[in-house]
């Protein structure tokens, strides 16, 4: 609403895309996500040699409400934030940190793939990402849905649900 | 506010179901789960207690279909209606594009419906919203329930003005539902559609 939304689109996306691909590498993790912080997915990439990943879009949800949990957390206990969130199980693991106040990174890896090495090289595209994010925001209004979207949508409405 | 991510060609939304414990929320989402075809809708994913009361959120995306090249795709959320889960509540209301109130036509949650649409305009606040800056539509539901109270009362406590739209409910069979999710539905897309 009144938060500014991330666009990513373009040369911002290539660039985004790019840091993701190279994290894949580095990490020999899974699947990355880069989400806003509602829960949206921005961008993702995943390996080759991986099976096809949950439903991003309920991964993108569950993780971003965990984000904010935990981010309300911090605050209770007098605390600014705390930076990442990790969770590790007997085979996989999951990786979040965020990136400016708007976006989340997250690597899912298995355990071929240390810990130590995807949180190193997280921070680092953390850092490239909250450049190429900041770069890509835009206010509330300027996202240029036209009244034909919008009639072309109404349209579907009553479709799906009946009119 | 809505989500455009221009490299899947895809707009997202964000409603949100809002109303206090045991209003019918989570039953709004899973006649919509329910009903509409495989193609169209992801996993509903439920953060509930034993007793399924609502823990955290309920969660179920909608695919609308494409409309100018872009998939339109709606993310309907429930919140926990309990008054002592107000931290996570808040949290839901992040980013919301549209909301459904979901109100219970029962006499004895009167003042219940009243607290809830108060802590609305609480949390709202906190993100600098103000309710009547957000597309909001109002659901009496239970209206099966034989000592319902009249429509119109349940709207005077909630919505005193008289200024938001209202539709009767029975969620648990569907009376109601997609009528409800549709209105508010429209309300967003006007919203962004008058804003671009």
């Amino acid at each position: 609403m009144v938060e500014p939304a991330i666009a990513l689109f373009g040369g911002a996306y290539e660039k985004a895309s790019h840091v993701l691909e190279e994290l894949l590498r580095e990490t020999g993790a899974r699947y990355v996500l880069l989400l806003d912080r509602k829960g949206f997915v921005l961008a993702h990439k995943e390996a080759l040699w991986a099976p096809r990943p949950p439903a991003l879009d309920s991964l993108a949800t569950l993780i971003a409400g965990n984000a904010a949990a935990t981010q309300a957390l911090a605050k209770m206990l007098g605390e600014p934030r705390f930076n990442e969130l990790l969770h590790q199980g007997a085979t996989y693991g999951l990786y979040a940190e965020e990136v400016g106040d708007l976006a989340l990174l997250v690597i899912i890896f298995d355990n071929t793939a240390p810990v130590g090495r995807v949180k190193l090289f997280g921070k680092r595209a953390v850092q490239s990402l909250e450049v190429i994010t900041k770069e890509a925001l835009v206010e509330p209004g300027t996202l240029g849905i036209d009244r034909e979207y919008h009639a072309g949508a109404s349209a579907l409405l009553d479709e799906l649900f009946g009119s | 506010m809505s989500t455009i991510n221009f490299a899947a060609r895809e707009i997202n939304f964000k409603i949100v179901y809002y109303g206090p414990g045991m209003s019918g929320k989570t039953t709004n989402l899973k006649w919509v789960f329910q009903q509409v075809p495989q193609n169209r809708k992801g996993e509903m994913v439920s953060l509930a207690t034993e007793d399924e009361r609502t823990l955290f959120f309920d969660f179920l995306p909608v695919d609308l279909g494409e409309v100018k090249g872009f998939k339109t795709r709606f993310h309907l959320y429930t919140v926990p209606g309990q008054v002592f889960y107000n931290a996570s509540r808040k949290l839901i209301l992040r980013g919301v594009d549209g909301i459904v109130f979901v109100a219970d036509s029962a006499p004895n949650r009167l003042r219940a419906n009243a607290e809830s649409m108060r802590n609305l305009r609480e949390n709202l606040a906190e993100y600098g919203i103000k309710l009547e800056d957000i597309p909001l539509v109002l659901q009496a539901n239970k209206r099966d329930a034989p000592d319902a109270l009249p429509v119109e009362m349940i709207q005077a406590v909630i919505d005193p003005e008289m200024r938001l739209p209202i539709f009767e409910a029975i969620a648990t069979n569907g009376i109601g539902v997609f009528e409800t999710l549709k209105a508010v539905s429209r309300q967003v897309l006007a919203r962004v559609a008058s804003a671009g």
